[in-house]
């Protein structure tokens, strides 16, 4: 218990988060659709280390989410800028049509 | 109370994050995840974290996500297409692996539920104050946040590589 609220929900909150983001990365087409849901499985992540550090009484949650966030805000930065650097070379961000790499 | 305001708060990241997965527009997309985000902070008030939930207002819903407003803006690309490529059963097969997977992920956390131990050290407002996390940056943590900020000059200097014009140099396949 975190107050009164029960650890469990926090981790189904969290989960049913993890789980709708997965399903915008694996359903979705857009390349920026798809890193929003990557940031969304972040952020669950981030409300599970939350939920268990408070359940613990500890500060070292919190430490990691802070880091979590730094580096997210790294990763966002340079994946948009490789973004732009695509849609300047095949003109789209459609993954389906990406297919530099395939052969 | 708490657990009213938490449960409501869930509600709304919950239903904005799914709009923000079925939305077909990438702006639309954005402005929801901006939604889910604000109300993500407000749990984070209730798990004790004001300071990460005022990170999470300016960092997440202010930086990070003005920024691909932005880059969609420059790119102006539109609505997805409704297209159909590849079988059906592709999409199937995924529908069954994300329900089997949310399926193991609540199980997982259900047992570790019950095997965590409950105790509650400490007092739960001064868990989350900025002076007691500074504490904790500027003390054990100093060489891991002396590295973030190496990787934040450095995903700084990528970008500006990686999104700059190539106009003076060859172009190198």
């Amino acid at each position: 218990m975190i107050g009164t609220i029960p650890l469990a929900e926090v981790l189904i909150v969290s989960g049913a988060l993890f789980c709708i983001g997965l399903c915008g990365a694996l359903l979705r087409r857009n390349a920026i659709q798809i890193f929003l849901s990557i940031e969304l499985m972040m952020n669950s992540a981030n409300l599970a280390l939350l939920g268990y550090g408070a359940s613990l009484g500890t500060r070292e949650g919190q430490v990691v989410v802070f880091f979590v966030i730094a580096i997210a805000a790294a990763e966002a930065a340079v994946g948009l800028a490789i973004f732009v650097a695509l849609f300047r070379h095949t003109e789209t961000i459609d993954v389906n049509r990406i297919n530099l790499l395939k052969w | 109370m708490d657990r009213l305001v938490f449960e409501a708060a869930a509600a709304v990241t919950i239903v904005f994050a799914a709009l923000m997965v079925l939305s077909r527009n990438p702006v639309h997309s954005v402005l929801s995840l901006v939604v889910a985000f604000f109300s993500l902070a407000i749990c984070y008030v209730l798990l004790f974290a004001p300071f990460i939930a005022v990170i999470q207002v300016i960092v997440y819903a202010g930086a990070i996500l003005v920024l691909f407003l932005f880059v969609l803006m420059l790119l102006n690309v539109g609505r997805e297409r409704p297209e159909k490529t590849g079988h059906p059963i592709q999409t199937l097969l995924s529908g069954v692996g994300i329900v089997l997977f949310a399926g193991f992920l609540l199980s997982t956390l259900r047992q570790s539920v019950t095997s965590a131990p409950r105790a509650l050290a400490g007092e739960p407002n001064v868990l989350g104050k900025p002076e007691a996390l500074a504490r904790e940056f500027f003390g054990g943590y100093l060489l891991h946040f002396e590295a973030v900020s190496v990787l934040l000059l450095a995903a700084l200097v990528g970008a500006f590589v990686l999104a700059r014009r190539e106009s003076h140099r060859e172009p190198r396949g």
